[in-house]
């Protein structure tokens, strides 16, 4: 076989000056991603989640994924970085615990991350860096989060006055709606254009759920609900298992005309509203990444192969045009043309912002979120970058390189580049 | 154009005797001379034209690379993937007249000294160079480059550097597979290696410290062939995974590490050929200097081709005054239906004759200043 690999050099590493070529080049210090789930993204307040907390969430998700890997040793696993933006501490305390309670051992170190919406990718590219220059050689990434319990006022920002008397640093406390209206202005972007790429991205999200396309990256979650169909205080609120696989955010039916019912929520004039936003939800995800190395030891199918990240500042009031930037500036980290990139998902906070980036990047529209994004989905803050990540994995075919991105509130975007093997 | 099919054998190297005007041998092995068994082919070509085989030999492991005696009609050297050398005389049958086994890897190649014609060097996956005499079952001398083969040659005008392209292995850590080794038809003592970490390694065998001079020659991606141009002395030829071949002055190579000295850092690049043709879609695997002019260029790929170049940097094209850019590539032999491993050019008859063979189990006969 050496005789085999030493010839078979001589092809393919005829392209090695393609960056192409080379991201698709498989050796053995990769960082690859062996495994990636997500849970189905609940309705937040209202959702099936709604009773438990994010850490609950992660170790059924946890307890999910090793399941599908039978006399996995969780001691291998180097480190479990957690994206959170809600709860105290981005989660630092529960989601050790949740990893503890899901069998990793104590010697399996934990950080919580928070850069907003994309922490959920931050933990991916800690993870993958971290594997790429041999700190660690197995790592768990992901992100969790319940809107449900820690999305409200206690979660709005606190400035204190000395700073906000900087112009560009009171910005920081404009609200995400407000910064999607000022992106819709600034860049004149119609609301009937909004209102078209929302009700798209439900119809593809429809189709995809109908196909049973999510199937393979959502584990379904036992969990308890109360079932209350009746108010009697005195009683006992009866609880009932439920599996929950199904996402709950996709609404059957949606058109442009359809939304352009919808009355905006964020300014009079406006053209944010319900049904061109990202939903509030409840969900978590998970990525294991190793070294390849690694990954053929434990004879474990490799999902993809990571790439590169990069993250850009822009400013806080027009947050939204974040991806507009990332992507461009990881493509050219890369090398790799846009051209070859088969699938973008990027996150869609807002439908303004999305189609901004999409504008902006140069890439075609019929390439972003073949299964719908955030509007139809949900958006679960911390979750949000390792569930695209899980979504993406599953679109792209092998050998197809994607992209995944997303705005990040306070003024930044994060772009990372997978191919799928 | 004639042809001759090596059927279940995969054609690695072909060879015009320099005794007979119509005899060829071939190299080949089973399974594409990833595993199995090696077979050599003699082959006469008649002069009505058919090709029929005159003996064959059959081998433990795939042969590489096969050279005539300059010394003895009848014999003929073949290196083979297990490691072993082996002379065989065309007129026996089964078995070799001599083993040379030192190698501790494949042998890529074999080539026997023009000048000298009792002596031939053999270039090996080990990543040494050694050289023999017939008559000696151990070699004669056995050139190591001591050298640190993980150094990166960056591509010129990009900032980042390009890794090799062949990473080193368990079984080969500092990465420096020699896949061709030739002596030079001009100095007995002189040979010219290439290895897969892109290094052009000129030896002198009388020097107690027999490495001269090497450069990088391919920015960092594998040289899978060489040759001494037959007419030019100083001129070389190397040609590399990275789809161009480029030839050489040595004179005009300076600044380059010599005699086990590490490269220079300046010269990370590797300095400038003298040209370079470019036209092959993928790795060439080979590459002749016509016997008969020094300015003509055989070469075979893994794009299936042969192609014959003709080299305006020639002495005599200088005085011609006139540039013929994109017209270096002046034929392009297109009937593989495979990978191309081997060629050769005929010493004998009207000059232009070559002989190719490859992965599709042929071996084709024909005139390389013809359109096929």
């Amino acid at each position: 076989m050496e005789r085999l690999s030493q010839i078979g050099n001589h092809l393919t590493s005829a392209a090695a000056s393609d960056a192409v070529e080379k991201a698709k080049a498989k050796n053995p210090e990769d960082a690859v991603i062996v495994k990636a789930y997500r849970t189905a993204l609940t309705k937040g307040g209202k959702g099936k989640f709604k009773d438990i907390n994010s850490d609950v969430l992660l170790k059924k998700l946890l307890d999910g994924l090793f399941q599908t890997l039978p006399g996995f040793d969780k001691s291998i696993i180097e480190d479990v970085v957690i994206g959170n933006v809600l709860n105290p501490g981005a989660g630092a305390n529960e989601h050790r615990a949740a990893m503890l309670a899901a069998g990793i051992p104590s010697s399996t170190p934990f950080m919580a991350v928070n850069r907003q919406c994309s922490s959920g990718l931050m933990a991916v590219n800690d993870i993958a860096n971290k594997v790429l220059t041999g700190q660690i050689e197995c790592g768990l990434a992901g992100g969790s989060e319940s809107m449900s319990q820690n999305y409200g006022p206690k979660s709005a920002p606190v400035i204190s006055p000395e700073i906000l008397r900087d112009g560009q640093a009171k910005k920081c406390l404009i609200p995400m709606g407000i910064t999607s209206e000022n992106v819709n202005e600034k860049y004149t972007i119609p609301r009937s254009d909004q209102d078209a790429f929302a009700a798209s991205s439900y119809q593809k999200a429809e189709k995809a759920v109908k196909g049973g396309l999510f199937k393979d990256e959502i584990l379904p979650l036992e969990v308890e609900i109360e079932a209350d169909d009746d108010d009697d205080d005195d009683k006992e609120p009866k609880k009932t298992t439920i599996v929950v696989d199904t996402d709950e955010g996709i609404r059957p039916g949606v058109t442009a005309a359809s939304l352009g019912k919808i009355r905006p929520a964020f300014k009079k004039d406006g053209s944010t509203h319900a049904g061109n936003a990202s939903q509030v939800s409840d969900g978590a995800a998970v990525v294991l990444i190793m070294r390849r190395s690694l990954a053929e030891k434990l004879q474990l199918p490799v999902l993809g192969k990571y790439i590169a990240t990069t993250i850009v500042g822009v400013p806080p009031e027009i947050m939204g045009v974040g991806p507009g930037y990332a992507i461009p500036k990881v493509l050219e980290l890369t090398g790799i043309p846009k051209e070859a990139i088969s699938v973008f998902e990027i996150n869609e906070a807002f439908a303004g912002q999305a189609l901004f980036s999409v504008k902006r990047a140069g890439i075609p529209l019929e390439k972003v979120n073949p299964r719908g994004g955030a509007i139809a989905l949900g958006h679960p803050l911390g979750a949000t970058g390792a569930r695209q990540v899980a979504t993406i994995m599953r679109e792209l075919k092998t050998g197809e390189l994607g992209v995944t991105s997303m705005c990040i509130g306070t003024g930044m975007g994060a772009a990372a580049i997978f191919v799928k093997e | 154009m004639l042809s001759f099919r090596t059927t279940g054998y995969n054609g690695y190297g072909v060879r015009y005797s320099p005794f007979y005007d119509n005899k060829v041998a071939v190299a080949t092995s089973a399974n594409y001379g990833l595993v199995g068994n090696g077979r050599l082919y003699l082959l006469s070509i008649n002069d009505d034209g058919s090709i029929t085989q005159d003996n064959i030999f059959d081998t433990q492991d795939g042969l590489f690379s096969v050279a005539w005696s300059e010394s003895h009609e009848n014999q003929v050297l073949t290196s083979s993937g297990d490691g072993s050398i082996s002379l065989f005389d065309i007129t026996l049958s089964k078995f070799p007249v001599m083993n040379f086994k030192a190698h501790q890897r494949e042998v890529f190649s074999v080539n026997w000294n023009l000048v000298e014609k009792h002596s031939f060097c053999s270039a090996s996956w080990d990543g040494t160079v050694r050289v023999w005499s017939p008559m000696n079952s151990d070699p004669l001398l056995t050139l190591t480059s001591a050298k640190d083969h993980s150094v990166i040659a960056s591509a010129p005008g990009s900032k980042m550097a390009p890794p090799l392209s062949a990473k080193p292995s368990l079984e080969n850590t500092t990465n420096d597979c020699v896949y061709n080794a030739v002596f030079s038809p001009h100095d007995a003592n002189v040979i010219i290696s290439c290895n897969s970490a892109s290094h052009l390694q000129i030896w002198d065998i009388r020097s107690p410290q027999p490495l001269q001079m090497d450069f990088i020659a391919h920015g960092g991606l594998e040289t899978l062939s060489c040759d001494f141009n037959k007419y030019r002395t100083s001129v070389i030829a190397t040609a590399s995974v990275d789809k161009t071949i480029k030839v050489w002055d040595l004179r005009t190579i300076s600044g380059v590490a010599h005699a086990g000295s590490p490269l220079q850092p300046h010269h990370n690049v590797g300095p400038t050929p003298l040209n370079r043709f470019i036209g092959h879609d993928f790795a060439i695997r080979n590459i002749a200097w016509s016997p008969h002019s020094g300015d003509k260029l055989l070469s075979c790929s893994y794009d299936m081709t042969c192609r014959v170049w003709n080299d305006q940097t020639d002495d005599k094209a200088r005085f011609l005054n006139k540039t013929n850019h994109g017209q270096a590539c002046v034929n392009v032999f297109g009937r593989h239906r495979e990978f191309v491993v081997g060629c050769d050019w005929s010493l004998w008859g009207e000059p232009g004759w070559v002989a190719s063979t490859g992965w599709d189990e042929m071996v084709y006969i024909w005139d390389a200043k013809r359109k096929y």
